[in-house]
């Protein structure tokens, strides 16, 4: 099963605080046996809101909101993307994070979904072009 | 540059209701044309809060609570990581996207190794460039 895990922001990670070398390694190391394991798909480091922008949708029209934004707890600070055997095992994995902010934070598990959840509505074209779509982006399966 | 582009959950998403058969469609175009242009590196859609849960972590207390939660509007239902040349050129493509409906996409800029200073010791860049490598390799 795959999961994406997120590092919620928090008022450090807002104002742009970086990491310290000391969390840099742990982080590092906690990464390298996620990858050992064969866990570890993917993950990045999101600079702060400030940089960044949201665009509105509504029928035909389209807005821009430049960052940053106010729900400091609720926005994306990080993510990885991982396989596990199960929601438990990626809980286990979560526990052994090193603490990835300063004080108090906060890391979201979510489970990803897949083609065979929308049933019916995707056949089994879309579904073969979906899969050769993610290879040509290069994804790592 | 590389960005994360978000998108935001509502209603509908977390309540688990599948897009129609004409969205699905289209977005199928668009994940096309992003791909053909070099610009989607990777692209999932997340379960329902409800299927997750969140870690709390102080000092080295660690404290689950499960999903679903409550501030929909904040939350992730779906996500692009895309190559752009800027953040303009970002907006520009994800003025394209097939969405409606009251939707809210947030784009923010992904940190590269420059962007961390000096933290990021010549060790730790060779480490975390080895690492990138082993998950192309192992993927």
């Amino acid at each position: 099963m795959r999961f994406m895990v997120m590092v919620k922001a928090t008022e450090d990670s807002e104002a742009g605080a970086l990491p310290t070398k000391d969390l840099l390694d742990q982080m590092m190391a906690f990464n390298r046996d996620l990858i050992a394991a064969g866990v570890m798909k993917g993950g990045d480091g999101l600079t702060p809101s400030a940089k960044g922008a949201r665009v509105r949708f509504d029928g035909a029209s389209r807005s821009v909101i430049d960052g940053p934004f106010a729900e400091t707890k609720e926005l994306v600070a990080g993510y990885w993307l991982w396989e596990c055997a199960s929601l438990d095992e990626a809980i286990s994995w979560v526990k052994r994070c090193p603490n990835p902010m300063p004080g108090p934070s906060e890391i979201e598990i979510r489970p990803i979904g897949s083609l065979a959840d929308f049933g019916d509505i995707v056949s089994p074209d879309v579904a073969a072009e979906w899969q050769q779509m993610k290879r040509e982006a290069g994804e790592a399966d | 540059m590389r960005v994360m582009v978000l998108v935001k959950a509502d209603k509908d998403s977390e309540a688990g209701t599948m897009p129609s058969e004409d969205i699905l469609t289209k977005m199928g175009a668009y994940n096309e044309e992003l791909v053909k242009a070099g610009i989607m590196l990777a692209g999932e859609g997340l379960h329902p809060t409800s299927k997750g849960l969140r870690m709390r972590f102080s000092g080295a207390d660690r404290a689950i609570t499960d999903g679903p939660f409550a501030e929909t509007k904040e939350l992730l239902a779906g996500f692009w990581i895309w190559q752009v040349k800027s953040m303009d050129e970002a907006v520009e493509w994800l003025k394209r996207a097939p969405f409606d409906g009251g939707t809210e996409i947030e784009l923010r800029p992904i940190f590269e190794m420059e962007d961390f200073g000096d933290a990021m010791t010549p060790e730790l860049k060779d480490q975390e460039d080895r690492l990138r490598q082993d998950i192309e390799r192992k993927g």
